[in-house]
């Protein structure tokens, strides 16, 4: 069985430990991700301004390196509703692309469904002895339906104490290109996003989605307010090692 | 200012028939039809889920929540027996609040009513009906009820689950005996009380064209707006004061 | 139609109403307030999902044979006395509406809540005219003293508040009023009373019109409606082409969706259901009846498959409430009638100068939030790429914005030109690291950078690491467990070759 990984062009290039913490996690299940080395973006970014001859150039990377794959996983609830949303349309006048989309469609997974719902697993027997808060990224959980795979998963980790996050429903902001082209209405809507993390009190900010996270946090420590953010993944890598350490 | 000449409404009228044509035109090639469509297209979701059909409540249950949601929307209710309760009711009511001038439609479940409250020389009581009414007439008895403190109306339906009232138009039931007056005091008898809306709007779909009434009015409570800073305020244009009086007979 | 707006763009007047501490505060306490009163009311009513779906299937279907149903409502209208009118566009509408008032002579007019009206300007017309046109919703009111727009559909007046508005209508009185609420909406009662009962016309716009019955049905808490459409002689309603279901059954799903909707309600304190004018031994309501029927921009959206459902909008101002950009900036800074979600789509869709009114579009995260409130479930958040992508698609006027994605469609149609990328970028960036961010506020990173840091590019990326974590993990890994074998092979076995989603 393929089981291949979909890194996402933002923690391919920027947040690289997301991506290494996913495969060290699968692994321990015994499933050996591949990473087909074609793929470089779900072409989101250039969709959503309403580019979307530039964003198939970048669709068709995906729809190559995971053509073989019986199961693809992302470690973003964004790029992975992109492609169950949006490449349905953005292929809809190429019959053999738009096969090839639907195909990818039926097997890919965001991370935290992967693990719930094919491995059927909600504790990895991590631990993690922090107050940690969540925000449920947009994407993720209006276009993908994710809502109680994270929390199964959170509430299995030892020692962790979750505060919920005020508003948490509300938008952080991110939005891709709108971050830049209303940078000021933008600001204001992580401004806020950050007071409410800052009012949990929370050690951690745990998210789905490195967007998110990355905008999140880029306001924490321009207020001076370093919150620590991690990909779920990250914190149960890190959760499973200290598990060991333990031991 | 009177009706409209018929010659100025003939003149749109035939501006309206040959825009129609254009307009229905435009639709339906937008839609893909060569015409527009005269038969009627196949439904096979009509109305409120079905499940819906299932809830029903006993006439005890239909009390409660039509009182709970009056109660809510800041409307106020009694249950009682008989027209002679209501009766009482009224009295107690204009000697608390002094009213003088009262409007009450001219309907039959409302007659002893009528008689009694007649005969009292305290107040000033207009009857609607407008059956024989010249236009001056109808314009006085607007009037009234723009000046009256309290209208009286027995209603035609009420609905438990939204909690509201239904009252209908003719002659013997004006508009705005329910509306202009300052406090409305409804007199619902408990066989017309349904448990929900759909129950009172069917009937009307089936209605033929001459009995259906010019206007079918849903009132739940009394008048409010919380157009300033959200701050809720009762009596905006509307009765700021309603009373249903639940009756188990008339 | 075609609206103008002002010159300013919805980005500089964000910035404007950012600024504006009052309007903020007042914009989020009432959107909250809404949005807590819907969910709650949502909640208490029970499967809402299902009576979702069951008014947006009511609405898909009736604008899907919209010519069957509206010719059905004119019939039926027209048997009952009411004189139906057609107008093209707002001239049209407005041109009508003049002639009738002419006709009547009219001095007076009294207008309950009507966004169409909005649309057509039609109070500036009359006044035009000699003829007074009184707003008789007190939000409406207040707004039309102070010469404004509304800033949110169903609450016109969210950005004024008591002191302005007891200032406002303190003129008015010509006496000082105090700002309580209980005592201007005294005021305002008193002396719309007077207007009700000596205006020559009332006008109200059509919550729906039923096609069966030929009847408009009106929704509001105040009662003005129902006065504007019993007292005066003569009554002009504005209905916009697409408010229409088929029957008074289906009236049930409206009426439990759009109350509970806009504002939490189980029904709205009157909901009038108007069957032509006054019986002939009627004592009150209009002697005389028009319904304008409005396409202004409308019709444009049949028969497109990505904007047709836009007509299924039910104007609840659900959108409105759960939208966190219209919470940050209100109404006014959408430019238009209508603002929020719902604004930034039906503006462009109903004006006919498109690229005028394309940078709404951008007014949005995508965060789908107003899909989710959607009592008719409108897929907003997918039309809003989709008016972007028709503005690139006419020849998007931002040279940068075009440049950057013509880079990216190089870079991201081969991972070697990536990786020659990142390479550069390492050099490029050792500029501008600082304690491990990016805070240089220049060229493309100053919008991101005034309100955050950005994260600086890492010693390799996770393709360069891959084969080290690869070899790291050689020999470690344990058999995958028959249970996980199984489940993933039953996935398998179940796919069809077609889309479907894992939510």
């Amino acid at each position: 069985m393929k089981v291949s990984l979909f890194i996402t062009c933002l923690s391919d290039l920027v947040y690289p430990k997301v991506g290494a913490s996913m495969v060290q996690l699968l692994a321990r299940y015994g499933v050996k991700l591949d990473f087909p080395e074609v793929q470089t973006c779900c072409g989101q970014p250039a969709f959503n301004s309403g580019y979307w001859n530039e964003a198939r150039s970048a669709a068709l990377t995906l729809l190559e390196a995971f053509e073989d794959s019986d199961f693809v996983i992302s470690p973003s609830g964004s790029c992975t509703s992109m492609i169950h949303h949006y490449y349905p349309k953005l292929f809809e006048n190429d019959p053999v692309n738009l096969a090839k989309a639907n195909r990818l469609i039926e097997k890919t997974y965001e991370f935290s469904q992967f693990i719930v719902q094919v491995l059927g697993v909600t504790d990895l027997g991590a631990v993690f002895p922090h107050k940690v808060t969540y925000h449920p990224s947009c994407h993720g959980s209006r276009l993908l339906g994710v809502k109680n795979e994270p929390m199964a998963l959170m509430q299995q980790i030892r020692d962790l104490e979750l505060v919920p996050l005020p508003h948490a429903e509300d938008c952080c902001g991110f939005g891709g290109t709108f971050a830049v082209k209303m940078c000021d209405i933008s600001g204001a809507m992580v401004s806020e996003k950050s007071d409410h993390v800052l009012e949990t009190e929370a050690e951690v900010l745990v998210g789905l989605d490195m967007g998110c996270l990355m905008n999140i946090s880029g306001n924490l420590l321009h207020r001076g307010k370093p919150v620590k953010v991690m990909h779920l993944a990250e914190l149960l890598a890190e959760g499973v090692k200290l598990a060991h350490e333990r031991a | 200012m009177g009706k409209s000449d018929a010659d100025f409404l003939q003149r749109l009228h035939e501006e309206a028939l040959q825009k129609q044509e254009a307009f229905f035109g435009n639709i339906a090639s937008r839609l893909g039809r060569e015409r527009r469509l005269q038969t009627a297209p196949v439904r096979s979701i009509k109305g409120a889920p079905e499940f819906w059909e299932d809830v029903q409540l006993s006439v005890e249950q239909r009390v409660e929540l039509f009182m709970s949601n009056w109660q809510k929307a800041g409307g106020h209710v009694q249950r009682l027996s008989r027209m002679s309760d209501v009766k009482q009711f009224i009295d107690n009511f204009i000697a608390t609040t002094q009213a003088r001038h009262l409007i009450i439609q001219d309907q039959d479940e409302l007659a002893e009513l009528r008689t009694a409250l007649k005969a009292s020389t305290d107040i000033n009581l207009t009857v609607w009906n407008s059956g024989a009414a010249s236009e001056g007439e109808k314009d006085e008895l607007v009037a009234k009820a723009a000046g009256a403190d309290i209208g009286i109306v027995a209603v035609e339906h009420a609905v438990a689950y939204t909690g509201s009232l239904v009252v209908t138009s003719d002659p013997a039931r004006g508009r705005s005996v329910s509306l202009l007056p300052t406090t409305l005091i409804a007199v619902l008898p408990l066989s017309r009380l349904k448990t929900k809306l759909g129950e009172v709007l069917r009937p009307f779909d089936v209605l033929p064209l001459k009995e259906r009434p010019a206007g079918i009015h849903f009132i739940s409570g009394p008048s409010r707006s919380a157009d300033i800073e959200n701050d809720l305020t009762i009596g905006v244009h509307g009765p700021g004061v309603v009373y249903a009086l639940i009756v188990d007979e008339i | 139609m075609s609206e103008h707006k002002a010159t300013s763009s919805v980005k500089e007047r964000s910035k404007v109403a950012l600024n504006n501490d009052f309007l903020r505060n007042a914009v989020k306490f009432t959107t909250e307030r809404l949005k807590n009163g819907k969910l709650a009311a949502a909640e208490e009513h029970g499967n809402w999902e299902e009576w979702r779906e069951r008014g947006r299937q009511i609405r898909l279907h009736t604008i899907a044979h919209l010519d069957y149903y509206l010719a059905r409502f004119v019939e039926n209208a027209r048997a009952q006395g009411v004189h139906v009118h057609f107008a093209a566009d707002a001239a049209d509408a407005v041109r009508l509406t003049m002639q009738i008032a002419e006709h009547k002579k009219a001095k007076s007019v009294v207008k309950s809540k009507s966004m169409v009206s909005e649309e057509l300007h039609i109070n500036h017309a009359l006044e035009q005219l000699g003829v007074e046109a009184v707003e008789t919703d007190l939000g409406e009111y207040i707004i039309q003293l102070a010469g404004e727009t509304p800033s949110h559909i169903i609450i016109p007046a969210i950005h004024k508040n008591r002191y302005q508005i007891a200032e406002l209508l303190s003129k008015e009185a010509g006496e000082e009023l105090p700002p309580d609420t209980g005592i201007l909406a005294g005021f305002v009662r008193r002396k719309l009373r007077e207007k009700f009962l000596e205006a020559d016309i009332g006008m109200t716009g059509c919550n729906f019109a039923i096609a069966e019955t030929g009847s408009i049905v009106l929704f509001e808490n105040e009662g003005n409606a129902r006065m504007v459409s019993t007292v005066p002689k003569t009554q002009i309603t504005f209905m916009g082409m697409e408010r229409i279901i088929p029957t008074l059954d289906d009236l049930e799903v409206m009426a439990t969706l759009l109350p509970r909707s806009a504002t939490g309600q189980k029904l709205t304190v009157y909901m009038s259901v108007i069957s032509g004018p006054q019986r002939q031994t009627d004592g009150d309501g209009p002697e005389e009846m028009h319904v304008i029927i409005l396409d202004n921009g409308r019709s444009l959206q049949l028969g497109d498959p990505q904007f047709q459902e836009l007509l299924n909008c039910i104007r609840c101002g659900a959108c409105l409430n759960a939208c966190p950009v219209y919470r940050h900036i209100g109404g006014h800074a959408y430019g238009g009638v209508y603002s929020g979600p719902i604004g930034a789509v039906l503006t462009p869709a109903l004006n006919k100068n498109v690229a005028e009114w394309d940078d709404i579009a951008n007014a949005s995260s995508l965060c789908g939030a107003c899909y989710e409130a959607c009592p008719v479930k409108i897929p907003l958040h997918d039309m809003l790429v989709y008016l972007r992508r028709r503005k690139v698609e006419r020849g998007s006027k931002d040279p940068l914005e075009q440049a950057g994605m013509s880079g990216f469609k190089f870079l991201m149609s081969n991972a070697n030109r990536v990786k020659a990328f990142v390479k550069l970028g390492r050099i490029g960036q050792k500029m501008l690291v600082r304690d491990g961010h990016i805070k240089a506020k220049i060229g493309p990173l100053k919008g991101w950078n005034s309100y955050r840091y950005a994260p600086s590019l890492p010693k390799q990326t996770f393709r360069e690491s891959w084969k080290d974590i690869e070899q790291g993990l050689a020999g470690t890994l344990p058999e995958l467990s028959t249970d996980i074998k199984a489940r993933m092979e039953q996935l398998m076995a179940q796919r069809t070759g077609g889309g479907k989603y894992h939510g």
